[in-house]
């Protein structure tokens, strides 16, 4: 795998895991539910419900607990079980808990490490004015996207450089930057996340969207 | 996968074909425990089935029950349980064909046995969104017949059956029969000196890799058998998503590893009673510490 | 005025027109067929009523209609007065139908995967998993466009009959072992329609959102 087990690695776009769901996310193999409550962080955790096994992605929020779709037991934002539906007079004991990853949002990405999280998510610079641009999924590993992202043409007057073993920016001048995360999934599929900060930044999406699909067909032919 | 060594899982007669799924004189390759098996239809009732691939193929024996054909592997099965109501002339017999399920055996047989499920996952049918709890019940090994049973079991039902004609309190009477079969007896609406029998018998193809048949022995006098397989398999096919989503696939047998609560009192019988037979098939291994 | 639907629950071809028919408030009589085991649509009988031997079948005031997508459009036509659900307009018209026609086409092949899987059909199942994949990732393209754009339907600020037409195959995917992880688009478009008012859910789609 490229990406050690304690480094911090982008997984998703903020914005898309949208208020009141719990989404599906593969990071080197492990499968992660990754949700958000009516209000509040982007949670990461293992998916798989203590109880059954069944995956927590498929859950339901209600309020700010991740409830299992299988028997509907909830889970509050330190993953300790609150309610069991089946028993509604029962205080759920205190081994029941969901098993938590470090989450944390910065530069319009959610975050996370299937290490211990001491370190944080690389500091890249103030953390305002980014917004996500899209996500891509590559049927190619990890390695083999970020060679083929790191010689991409992104268009006359584009300059990219490797900030850190999995991370790329993207400069076209001074008004518009973007990042692309790479996120191992598997050994054979991979994920990219990208945002984009400065004035042109809004105006510009949809064609750097664009352009990002061209390198997925890159990454895919390579 | 290679064909299990396990002495436990191949002393089972297991289903392999569902009557009627073969012409007379055709015949139909599938797969036991990871044995590749032909399954010959020879006459109106007669099967054959043989190995084939691998070593020198052998004839299996064959039984045709409930609706299915089963075979084994094993020198010396347990017998396949006796159902009476399949025998009773004024019911409904059939079975649904066979639904593929990818999957270990035991997640579609604690499925089967669960109450607590009915009204996330058939809500408004079997169970209601307002109505969660589950009452006690009972769990007992009825070492005769080396049988689970779940007994005084009660859930307040929107919808329990095609021919029920609005919400009811049904009792359910649970019996696991085999690692791969369970069936359940649940009151009928319109008569309630009388129990539908609904089985699940399963093939297990590999250790994740099922299909599940459901032989039915119904009260129903007003229902088309296009009705009653069309709500058997809609409730199914709500469980198979669970069933194909829940990690790991294998079934783990230590007690910590998934934490169950009172309402799960037959999966806890169940499993007890699948770590005692020291079954390997399809059971999660211990992780090397 | 009578409508009646030959139908099979687990059929996603079915469920389209049952969501229409749902989204449109309109009364109808269901006729079960049994599709699996029975193959009950390639009977004699319900050959006369399909020659292709094909579910759903409509029968709307004397008119009978196949194909799931004929039959969104003739609900939508007939029985939606505010337009909404089959936009008139040039602007919208066209594209409704382009991803109506997709539905049709390209997406069935998360049908094949979930008929391979779920009901043993004999096909080339890789072959149908890396074409619904495929499928899968023209329309989460198309929705990353759309929500560029400010808009989380298909096509408009509304709900269409694109998005019925669109919606059970893809939710249906794990059905024919196809996860959502590679298309978050996808999963928000479904969270959004499966809140829609007098959404109704079927087999293998839970019922919470």
């Amino acid at each position: 795998m490229s990406v050690a087990q304690g480094r911090w690695t982008g997984v998703a776009l903020d914005h898309q895991i949208q208020p009141a769901s719990s989404n599906p996310v593969v990071l080197n193999g492990q499968a992660l539910a990754v949700w958000r409550g009516e209000d509040g962080p982007v949670r990461v955790w293992e998916d798989r419900c203590p109880h059954r096994g069944m995956r927590l992605s498929f859950g339901f929020v209600r309020g700010n607990t991740l409830r299992c779709i299988y028997h509907g037991w909830a889970y509050g934002a330190d993953g300790q079980c609150a309610e069991i539906p089946a028993h509604p007079a029962l205080a759920p004991p205190k081994t029941i808990c969901a098993n938590s990853y470090p989450a944390e949002t910065r530069y319009g990405i959610v975050w996370t490490t299937l290490g211990d999280g001491a370190s944080g998510p690389p500091d890249l610079g103030p953390d305002e004015g980014w917004e996500g641009v899209r996500s891509l999924f590559v049927a190619a590993s990890a390695e083999a996207a970020l060679t083929a992202l790191a010689r991409f043409d992104f268009g006359a007057g584009a300059t990219t450089r490797m900030l850190a073993g999995d991370i790329v920016e993207v400069s076209f001048g001074p008004e518009l930057r973007m990042l692309v995360v790479v996120q191992a999934m598997d050994d054979e599929r991979a994920a990219l996340h990208a945002a984009a900060k400065g004035a042109r930044a809004t105006e510009e999406r949809a064609a750097l969207a664009k352009r990002l699909e061209r390198l997925r067909a890159d990454i895919e032919q390579a | 996968m290679t064909v299990t060594t396990d002495p436990v899982a191949l002393n089972e007669w297991v289903p392999c074909a569902w009557h009627g799924q073969i012409a007379i004189g055709a015949a139909l390759d599938t797969m036991i425990f990871g044995q590749d098996i032909r399954v010959e239809r020879t006459g109106d009732q007669d099967y054959r089935v043989t190995t084939f691939g691998g070593d020198s193929p052998r004839e299996l024996p064959v039984q045709t029950r409930y609706t299915c054909v089963f075979t084994t592997l094993g020198d010396d099965p347990r017998a396949l349980p006796e159902i009476p109501e399949f025998d009773e002339a004024d019911r409904r017999i059939t079975g649904c064909g066979r639904v593929g399920v990818n999957t270990s055996p035991y997640r579609i047989v604690e499925n089967f046995l669960d109450m607590a499920h009915f009204s996330f996952i058939h809500t408004d049918i079997l169970g209601a969104a307002d109505q969660t709890e589950v009452l006690s019940y009972r769990t007992e090994h009825r070492k005769d017949v080396d049988e689970i049973w779940a007994i005084d079991c009660t859930f307040y039902q929107p919808a329990a059956s095609k021919a029920a004609a609005g919400g009811q309190l049904t009792k359910y009477l649970y019996r696991v029969m085999s690692p791969f079969s369970v069936m359940l007896y649940k009151n009928v609406a319109t008569d309630p000196s009388r129990n539908d029998a609904i089985c699940v018998f399963i093939q297990p193809r590999r250790e994740t890799e099922c299909l599940a048949y459901m032989p039915m022995a119904i009260v129903d006098e007003q229902s088309t058998i296009a009705d009653i397989i069309d709500f058997q398999q809609s409730i199914f096919l709500q469980d198979r998503v669970i069933l194909e989503n829940q990690r790991p696939a294998l079934l783990p047998l230590d007690p910590t590893y998934e934490l169950p609560t009172r309402a799960d009192a037959s999966s806890i019988a169940y499993r007890r009673w699948l770590k005692a037979m020291n079954i390997r098939f399809g059971i999660l291994e211990k992780q090397a510490a | 005025m009578t409508i009646r639907l030959y139908d099979y629950s687990l059929s996603g071809s079915c469920y389209k027109v049952r969501l229409m028919l749902g989204f449109l408030g309109l009364d109808y009589d269901r006729v079960q067929i049994d599709f699996y085991p029975g193959r009950q649509h390639r009977s004699p009988e319900f050959m006369e009523i399909n020659p292709l031997g094909q579910l759903p079948v409509l029968e709307d005031d004397g008119l009978r209609l196949r194909d799931a997508q004929a039959i969104l459009c003739h609900l939508a036509n007939k029985h939606d007065d505010s337009g909404q659900w089959l936009p008139r307009d040039q602007a919208r018209f066209g594209p409704v139908m382009m991803w109506v026609m997709f539905a049709g086409g390209e997406l069935m092949a998360a049908s094949a995967a979930r008929l391979h899987d779920a009901l043993g059909y004999d096909l080339d199942i890789e072959a149908a998993r890396a074409k619904a994949r495929a499928a899968f990732r023209v329309l989460d393209d198309h929705l990353t466009g759309r929500e560029i754009d400010g808009g989380k339907w298909i096509v408009g600020d509304t709900p269409t009959i694109a998005d019925v037409a669109c919606f059970p195959y893809v939710a249906l995917a794990g059905d024919g072992g196809l996860g959502h992880e590679e298309y978050p688009a996808l999963r928000n478009w479904m969270r959004d329609f499966r809140r829609l008012p007098r959404f109704h859910a079927m087999s293998g789609i839970p019922e919470f959102v």
